[in-house]
Order: structure tokens, then C-alpha cells, then sequence
């Protein structure tokens, strides 16, 4: 009864974490870590609630001690929005704006949402004979969350983690598995709010991420046969997942000795490494060589269940990396060897400015301060952050609850006054830029599917889908300069500007051209559909309407010149004597087309 | 932020000058950066990216009896039958003291050029900022390239000069643009990547343009009706063209405005894609490379003499599965090559375009079981009609163990530079002695061999 995402309540479902640990995990990870809400993530509470409703988080907002920043105004709370969660609505806003910043975070924290995986199991056990998952299936997942799912904040960290610890079905291999997939993406949300270290076992042990980087089925050298193991995996832990190419100073600066910056490993930390990650593939009743090698009867849940490992063909030579020192054994030990791994990487101090730079890129700015950086960085390693009256995190290093609370509540990230620098804000990726539409304008889905596939032809919609990254280098790298630029005159970087382009800039308008009249996704009308009734009770007054539209979009941050752009537009069709619904739809409509399209939403400030 | 702000403020407003004036603007630019360039009439240099860093070891095998003893001997579990290489195979080979080689199985329509002698090998081709022995690699008592093995760095290091490693602003690409745009009517239609976003096309001057597969596609909002509204669109131009304070906003502006006007100028000068059959069965890379067609076809009409293309195909980061994966991307470069090779000669422009093979890096010797691991030395190709083919250029090292250059795992200290292949494009574009080491600032390390004698 070890299965990864069927487990028909929370007891069971700390039995799937159990695997895990026995695996490989440390002693020191928290067991509070996995509380009830967390664990229904993973499917533990889908059994009575109503999917489309995930229960509450049970928290008494109005008795969470205050953050230092006073309840926030409507645009300064669309802002905070526009950065956790996929988009600001009107709902949030009010909330926001009733209990502050704290209260909103304390609900989220604990907010439950539902599992990817149980919405594959369901849709699998649906299909008609013949047809099969294919990749439009997790794509739906993926959207309705983003669209409609409670756990917003938990949702966008996983989204900001899968970024990093990339998985993709663009991979020949991993898009076998849809349902691992999904799995994959719940234990990024299941771990948004945990510890780094659990989440870098987890990366590291589920069967997605063992066929993407080859370890699943890594075997140890065999020097007859000039036979080594594989080092896809060691490399790219080090690179992109923890500690990256040169040593960092706490404010994620590099390090400079001599004026040149230091390696933080070599090829001989790389060879060393790589045996670690031998002896581990698919799970199963048993640790046989076919089992090993994905033969023979294979467990129907392999692919959502944590790797096993197989001490037989696990190495036993000498594995030197970093501080690390495993010596030549006489017995093969891959979990106690991946511990001493994973333990060694967790606490290298590259750790926290490396991770935290990046989800501050995913969430709120390209290019942080080194202050802002170095502060988020502080809240990881303590475990612990607190702003005003109100604290959160464990204690324990490598916290995602306090690194995300510092990221979000950082003075650089709340100060308005941000807003005026010319190097300030992140270009939104075209995946953030739907989502916020369709909870902009509390988009519904005909079937409760949000039949929106893949997305990732840049001519004719975005050039970007959620786990469908091009490389584990993801669609941009964190330190995209774009060349022959004013952003590159500035020293600055933009990531997400690595996939803007002459034909990407074509898509998106003609992708959201059409949606805005036609909705999305299949079927005729489409699947998923904006409601624009409030914007239509507005629609007879330009300014309203923008108003409104400039909040949610934009957090009320339009610029003057956009604005008149917007008013001239939706005042060039009059308001008839008759026939006004469809005069207010079409103004309607070019108030959020144009704003869709304007700079001010296309750069989260 | 200050000096930033004043910076944009005047690095915007010649951009919106550009904006206005069009591509002459930017020609005058390329002009001062370039002294005077020479050859005549249309070439241009098509790159081939190859992306996760090819398996040199599977592409071009040793053939002679003991040179594929040699080759099984060293990875025995991803090694290709020499059974499967007949077809394939060279014959002796002189300048490599008479060893036989053999292209991958599915590479035969590259044994075909090479037969024509269209096509060459340069053998262990790689990044080095000097001439390096393995003595020197082990000792670090030379300057190497940075994070050596690295994906996304030995990319940028193939591609592009300085700074070295991710965040490269200059690929060659892009510099040998700066120096010749100025020979084009547009100089924006200089550097162009159908195989997405790479560094290698950007220059000083230079902007890497990006072409859909498919090719030109218009932005709807920006004419008709829209919603029902008459005259919207003309205000939507405006809106998504616009400049800003905020950085990251005005470069969108910039790159929508370049987009809608190159657009246009595509869409009314090239011929349909139906003028270049695609082959069957037909791939991503071949559309690529059908786009590039048309645009070479439209040199006349769009004025352009001097190119530079990149096409893409990924899937060449085979840590596992290497026999089954590696032949299905070579297969897809196979047929698509083929197919380009034919619409230069429907063309007549074979003599005029060289397409050549770049990638992350090679691959170990050592078998990980069923692939191979990051290396750095590789071997690439060379095709045109303009090519001194039936070749191999450098020295194609012995595929075993313990040899001069292995620095590990059969992992190959180059023979030749990157630099060394790359100035030997530059020049065969026109580009002047004195010049390329604009383009290059380390091809002076390597004295009098700073050509490849393959053009």
C-alpha cells in the first residue's frame, strides 16, 4: 500500500513520504512538514469533496498577526497578486485587502488543492477504448489549476519549481508517462511549502526525473568494458538544481578570488558523483535484475512511485565530491550513499542565494538587488521569517514556506516606489499571461476539463507550455542577456525575453485575438470561456471599464499613454441607440485585447 | 539607475531613429564598423546547430579492420555492427595515413556529397582559446575555455567569442554580419536564425532576425476591422510599438516594431514554400530549411549578398538510448540536408551557400551503458559546392584509450579550434585578413594556421 497518489486518506498517504524517506532521506526532515491539507494534494481528499471545490484552509484569518505593511490598497493588493498567485482577481483582491498580507499567506499555506495525478487517473479511467493519454491531458491539469484552483500560491511556487527542476514531456522517453508527470508536478507543489532538502530527494528519486536525466536504470562502472556510469544526473543536480557553476557569496554574487570567480566542482567531483546515482529504477515487489532493467511484469504504478534502489548494481568505489568523501566499500549501500549525497549538496552554502535568486525571478523581478537577494537567502537558511508581528517557517535550513514569505514580502518587492525604476519588473511568460486572463475574467470551462492543449508553436499560439520545456535548462536561462539591447546596455538580464522574438510577438496577439471573442481550447463554442459581465455593466464608460481592467490586468499601473491608446480604441465604436449589447461587447472587447497586448500587462512590475 | 536611464533614453531614441528611417539607419551603422570588404555576387553560410552535443564517435566510425576492432573494443555496448557501414563507407583515406571511415547509416546522402566531393570532415574540432596539449589541459597551465562539459556554456562558447559562457552578447555569427550587412540593401535581413533564439547570430550592429518554419505570419490586430471597430487598428500599432521608461516594455515595442516590418517586406518578396518540395517523410529542420530557401530565392528582391543562417535540430543529448535516438536525428538531418543541397542546385546557387554542423560538444568514447556522456573535441561537416570535399581535415585521433589527446573517457582535447572553422567561413564571406580577428579575437593565437583549408 505504497501508492504514490491513490492513497484514500492522509495516513496512507505519509505512507507514499515513507517510501521515500526509506529510501534515501535524511533524519532531519520534518514530519510536520506533511500536515493533513498537504497530504490532499496527492489525491488524500478527493474522495468526498466536490473536485470542483477543494474545502478551505480552516485558518482564522482575522486572528493572524499582522505583517509590517498596513492592509493593502486595491492596487497594491493586485500587485502582491500579480506575483503569487497566476493573476489577480476581484475575489482575491477583496480578501487581500480585508485581512492583509500575512492572513493571505497563512491561508494559502494551508489551503488544500487537488492532485494533477488523481485528474489523469480519472480522465485515463474515462477514455473510450482505443485512445489513450496523450500530452493535452496534463496540459488541462495544468490550466485548470492555474485557472480556478484554491491553492494559488502553492500552484505558482510549483510552477516557479518546475522551472527549476525541470522535467519535460518534450522528452522522447518521459512523455511515455503522462500520469508520472503529473505526479511529478504534485510533489512541486506538495513541496512549495516544505524543505529544500525533502524536495531535492524527491526530484531525485522520482522515476520522471530518472528517465529525463538517465539515472533511472544507471548501472556502476565496468572497467572491462571502458564502462562508467552515466553523469547526466550529477552534473545537472549540481548545475541547476542546488548549488550552480561558481561559488556565491550569501547575496548570490560570485565569489572573486584574484578577480576571476571559483568552480564549486570539477570533472573529478562529476566522476565521483556519478556513482552515487547507480543502482536505482523503476519500483516494484522486488529488486530483480529484469525489474531493474523495466522488463519483466512491471508494477502498474511504477511510474508515480519513487525509484528503488538495486545494491547490485549500485557502485562501490570510492565517490569524492565536494566536501564528500565516500570510501571504497565492501557492500553496496545507494540509499546511505544518496543521503551522504543529497546531505552534501543541501548544505552547500551556494544553496540558498542560488535557489532563492531564481524563485525571486520566477515571481517578482529578472534582477534583484544583491540586499533582496542576501535577505531571502537569510530566511532560507534560518528556516524562519518574520515581518512585523508575524513569523513563519520551521527554524529548520532550507525552509520554502519562510524563503517564499521573505521573497513576497520584501521591501523591494512591496515598494511602490519600485514601480519608477526602468530596470524593475520581469517580462510575464506567455504561459502567466493566459492564466491571468482567464482568472482576470473568471473564466468557466464547459466540460470543468479547460480543454486548452499544448501550446508551444510560437507562430500560432505561445511558443511555451507548462512541462514541456525544450531542455532541463529550461525555456530561459536565469541569466539571458538580451544582446544589442538597452536591458544589455544597463547590464541587465531578461530571462524570459530568451523566448520573446519577431515570431513569438505574432502569436501571442493572434492567440489572444481570438480569445478574447472566441474563448479556448476545443470544441465549438470552445471549452473555456471569459465572462465579461462586469466589464459590460462598465462598458458604456471608457474610463470605468479601464479602471477596472487596468486593476486586474495591471494592478492599476497603466501608463497615461496606454490609457489614451485603450480609451480612443473602445470609444471608436459608439454606443448605438439600438442594438448595444453587441456595441458593449465589442468595446469590451478592445479594452481587454488592448490590454492584453499593452507593456504594461506584458511586464509584471 | 541613474547613468542607466540616461543611457536608454539615448540608446532609445536612435532606436526609434531606426524605427523611422528604417533599415538605412542601421546600414549606416554596419558601415562605420566595417572597412571594405571584397568578393563578389551572393554567398551565404548556413549553420546547423546540433543540440546536446552530438556523438562524434557514432557519426563518422572507423572502418579499416583494425580501427573498428579498436572503436568496438571501446564501447562495445553503443558501438554500431560494421556490417551496417558498408554503404556508408569512405575507402582509404590519405591524409589520415590511409584509415577507412564510415558515416553513421542513415548519413547516406552525406556519403553522396562527400563522393562529389561537395562535402568535408574537420575531425576534433572544438573550443580552445590557444593551441592545447593534453599536458597543458592537465596541468591548467594554458587558458582554457569556461565550464568545459557544460550544456548551455559550451554552446554559447561555440557560438560566440566574448565574454565566453552563458550571457555571451557577440556570437561570429553576429560579427561577420557587422562587417558585411553593409553590402545588403537591409541589413536587418543580415543574420537570420530559422532554429530559434542563438547567440551566435547577434553582433554589434547586427540583430539576429527570427523566422517562423512556416515562414512570414502577420499580426491580425494591426489592420481591418477590429472588433468591429474601423479604426482600432492603427491604434493597436501604436499601442504594441510603443516606447517606454521601463526597459524590459520598450524592448518589446522594439522587437514587435522590427517583426511587423520585416514581416512585411517578407511576405511580399518571397516565393511560396511549395517552390521547395519538402522531402517525405518531412521534419521540423526541413521547414527550417525551406524558409532559408525562400529567403535566398528572394535575394534579388530583398537585395541582400551576404547571409548568415542557423537552423536547429535538438535530441542529441543521448546519455541513454544513444543507438536507437541518434539515428532517428540523424535520419531527419539526412533527408533535410539532402533536400536543402537540391533546392540550392534547382537554384543554381550551390557554390554560393555553405552549410556547415556545429553542437554543444562531443561525446565521452566510453559507453555509460547505452550512451555517452559530455566531451569536447568533435567532428563536423562541411557541405557546398564551393567545399574542398572528400576530405577530412585535422587529425582524426586514433578511437581508443590513452592516446594525445584523450583527457579522459576518450574525451578529445581539440585539434582544432572553433575559431580556426569559424574564420575559415568568414573569410570565404569576405570578410578581410586584417578583419577577422575582429570577429575573432582569439584566431591570432593560432599564427599562420588561422585557416582551414577546406574553402
Amino acid at each position: 500500500m505504497l501508492r504514490h497518489a491513490t492513497a484514500p486518506d492522509s495516513t496512507q498517504r505519509s505512507d507514499l513520504v515513507s517510501r521515500g524517506q526509506q529510501a534515501a532521506v535524511g533524519l532531519h526532515i520534518c514530519a510536520a512538514l506533511f500536515a493533513v491539507a498537504l497530504a490532499c494534494l496527492a489525491g488524500g481528499c478527493s474522495k468526498s469533496d466536490n473536485p470542483q471545490s477543494p474545502q478551505g484552509s480552516g485558518v482564522d484569518l482575522s486572528s493572524v498577526p499582522p505583517s509590517e505593511y498596513p492592509l493593502p490598497t486595491a492596487t497594491d493588493a493586485a500587485r502582491f497578486l500579480n506575483q503569487a498567485s497566476f493573476g489577480a482577481t476581484e475575489a482575491e483582491v477583496n480578501k487581500l485587502r480585508t485581512y492583509g498580507y500575512s492572513a493571505w499567506l497563512e491561508d494559502q499555506f494551508s489551503t488544500p488543492g487537488r492532485s494533477h495525478e488523481a485528474y489523469i487517473n480519472a480522465v485515463s479511467a474515462s477514455l473510450p477504448a482505443g485512445q489513450s493519454l496523450n500530452d493535452s491531458h496534463v496540459m488541462n491539469t495544468f490550466w485548470r489549476e492555474a485557472a480556478t484552483g484554491q491553492d494559488q500560491l502553492r500552484r505558482r511556487v510549483a510552477f516557479a519549481l518546475s522551472q527549476i527542476f525541470v522535467v519535460s514531456l518534450q522528452d522522447s522517453t518521459v512523455s511515455e508517462f503522462k500520469r508520472g508527470v503529473a505526479s511529478y508536478l504534485d510533489i512541486l507543489g506538495r513541496n512549495a511549502f516544505g524543505n529544500y532538502r525533502q524536495l531535492l530527494n524527491e526530484v531525485t528519486l522520482h522515476p520522471m526525473m530518472g528517465l529525463y536525466l538517465s539515472h533511472l536504470r544507471n548501472r556502476k562502472e565496468d572497467p572491462a568494458r571502458n564502462r562508467v556510469p552515466d553523469q547526466n544526473y550529477a552534473r545537472e543536480v549540481m548545475q541547476l538544481f542546488s548549488i550552480g557553476l561558481y561559488e556565491l557569496n550569501p547575496d548570490g554574487t560570485p565569489k572573486l578570488v584574484g578577480g576571476q570567480p571559483v568552480e564549486t566542482y570539477d570533472s573529478g567531483d562529476i566522476v565521483g558523483l556519478s556513482r552515487v546515482f547507480t543502482g536505482f529504477s523503476w519500483a516494484g515487489s522486488d529488486k530483480s535484475d529484469t525489474r531493474f532493467n523495466g522488463g519483466g511484469t512491471q508494477d502498474p504504478d511504477r511510474e508515480v512511485l519513487f525509484m528503488q534502489s538495486y545494491p547490485s548494481f549500485h557502485s562501490i568505489s570510492e565517490k569524492r565530491f565536494l566536501t564528500a568523501v565516500i570510501p571504497a566499500g565492501a557492500t553496496a549501500d545507494p540509499d546511505g550513499d544518496l543521503r551522504i549525497a543529497l546531505d552534501t549538496i543541501a548544505s552547500h552554502p551556494n544553496v540558498g542565494p542560488f535557489i532563492s535568486r531564481q524563485l525571486i525571478q520566477r515571481l517578482v523581478t529578472s534582477n534583484p538587488t544583491p540586499a533582496y537577494v542576501a535577505r531571502v537567502a537569510q530566511a532560507f537558511g534560518a528556516g524562519r521569517f518574520t515581518s512585523g508581528l508575524w513569523t513563519t517557517g520551521t527554524g529548520q535550513r532550507g525552509d520554502l514556506r519562510a524563503t517564499v514569505a521573505a521573497i513576497l514580502l520584501d521591501p523591494e518587492a512591496r515598494t511602490a516606489a519600485r514601480l519608477a525604476d526602468p530596470g524593475f519588473g520581469k517580462v510575464r511568460e506567455p504561459v502567466l499571461r493566459v492564466a491571468h486572463w482567464m482568472r482576470a475574467f473568471n473564466a468557466r470551462s464547459a466540460s470543468g476539463n479547460f480543454l486548452l492543449g499544448v501550446t508551444d508553436d510560437a507562430t500560432t499560439s505561445l511558443g511555451q507550455s507548462a512541462m514541456r520545456s525544450p531542455t532541463v535548462f529550461n525555456f530561459y536561462r536565469p541569466g539571458y542577456v538580451p544582446p544589442n539591447t538597452s536591458i544589455a546596455t544597463a547590464g541587465l538580464v531578461a530571462p524570459e525575453l530568451q523566448i520573446v522574438n519577431e515570431i513569438s510577438v505574432v502569436g501571442y496577439s493572434n492567440f489572444m485575438l481570438s480569445a478574447v471573442q472566441n474563448g479556448l481550447g476545443s470544441g465549438s463554442p470552445r471549452d473555456i470561456q471569459p465572462d465579461y459581465t462586469a466589464e459590460l455593466a462598465l462598458a458604456d464608460n471608457a474610463d470605468l471599464l479601464i479602471d477596472r481592467v487596468s486593476l486586474l490586468l495591471t494592478a492599476g499601473s497603466m501608463s497615461a499613454a496606454t490609457r489614451t491608446i485603450v480609451r480612443d480604441a473602445v470609444n471608436s465604436i459608439a454606443m448605438p441607440a439600438t442594438n448595444q449589447a453587441t456595441a458593449r461587447q465589442n468595446r469590451v472587447r478592445l479594452a481587454v485585447f488592448f490590454t492584453l497586448s499593452s507593456p504594461d500587462y506584458l511586464v509584471q512590475k | 539607475m541613474r547613468a542607466s536611464r540616461r543611457q536608454f533614453l539615448k540608446t532609445a531614441s536612435l532606436m526609434s531613429m531606426a524605427g523611422v528611417a528604417g533599415p538605412f539607419a542601421l546600414n549606416l551603422a554596419a558601415i562605420g564598423a566595417a572597412s571594405a570588404q571584397t568578393a563578389p555576387g551572393y554567398r551565404a553560410i548556413v549553420c546547423l546547430f546540433l543540440y546536446g552535443g552530438n556523438d562524434q564517435t557514432n557519426t563518422l566510425i572507423p572502418y579499416d579492420q583494425p580501427s573498428y576492432d579498436q572503436y568496438l573494443a571501446a564501447r562495445d555496448t553503443i558501438a554500431i555492427a560494421r556490417g551496417q557501414l558498408t554503404a556508408t563507407a569512405t575507402g582509404a583515406v590519405a591524409s589520415q595515413g590511409g584509415r577507412e571511415f564510415a558515416f553513421h547509416p542513415a548519413l547516406t546522402s552525406f556519403k553522396t556529397r562527400w563522393d562529389e566531393g561537395k562535402l568535408a570532415v574537420v575531425a576534433n574540432v572544438g573550443p580552445l582559446v590557444v593551441p592545447t596539449t593534453k599536458t597543458q589541459y592537465s596541468n591548467r597551465s594554458v587558458p582554457l575555455p569556461p565550464k568545459l562539459f557544460s550544456h548551455n556554456d559550451q554552446q554559447s562558447v561555440w557560438q560566440a567569442q566574448a565574454p565566453l559562457g552563458e550571457g555571451a552578447k557577440l556570437g561570429w555569427g553576429g560579427r561577420i554580419g557587422d562587417l558585411l550587412a553593409s553590402r545588403n540593401a537591409n541589413a536587418q535581413f543580415t543574420c537570420i536564425s530559422a532554429g530559434g533564439n542563438a547567440v551566435f547570430l547577434s553582433g554589434q550592429n547586427v540583430i539576429q532576425y527570427q523566422v517562423g518554419s512556416s515562414g512570414p505570419v502577420a499580426i491580425s490586430g494591426i489592420s481591418g476591422n477590429l472588433y468591429n471597430s474601423p479604426s482600432a487598428a492603427g491604434a493597436y500599432r501604436s499601442l504594441i510599438t510603443g516606447t517606454s521608461a521601463n526597459l524590459f516594455e520598450n524592448e518589446l515595442g522594439v522587437i514587435t516594431n522590427r517583426s511587423i516590418t520585416l514581416n512585411q517586406l517578407l511576405s511580399a518578396n518571397l516565393p511560396p514554400a511549395s517552390t521547395f518540395p519538402l522531402p517525405t517523410p518531412t521534419s521540423n529542420l526541413a521547414s527550417q530549411l525551406n524558409v532559408v530557401a525562400r529567403i535566398i530565392s528572394a535575394r534579388g528582391a530583398l537585395g541582400t549578398n551576404r547571409q548568415v543562417f542557423l537552423v536547429s535540430l535538438g535530441g542529441f543529448d543521448n546519455h541513454d538510448f544513444l543507438l536507437t535516438q541518434h539515428i532517428q536525428q540523424l535520419t531527419i538531418a539526412n533527408a533535410a540536408v539532402n533536400a536543402f543541397y537540391g533546392w540550392l542546385v534547382q537554384m543554381g546557387v550551390q557554390n554560393d551557400v555553405t552549410i556547415f554542423t556545429a553542437s554543444d560538444f562531443g561525446r565521452t568514447l566510453t559507453s555509460n551503458g547505452d550512451g555517452s556522456d559530455h566531451g569536447w573535441g568533435s567532428h563536423h561537416f562541411v557541405l557546398g559546392g564551393s567545399v574542398l570535399g572528400h576530405e577530412i581535415y585535422g587529425t582524426f585521433p586514433a578511437t581508443t584509450f590513452g592516446t594525445s589527446v584523450d583527457v579522459g573517457q576518450g574525451n578529445m582535447v581539440p585539434g582544432i579550434a572553433v575559431d580556426q572553422y569559424a574564420a575559415t567561413f568568414a573569410r570565404w564571406l569576405g570578410v578581410s585578413d586584417t578583419d577577422v580577428p575582429l570577429v575573432l579575437p582569439n584566431v591570432v593565437n593560432f599564427g599562420t594556421s588561422r585557416y582551414l583549408a577546406f574553402l
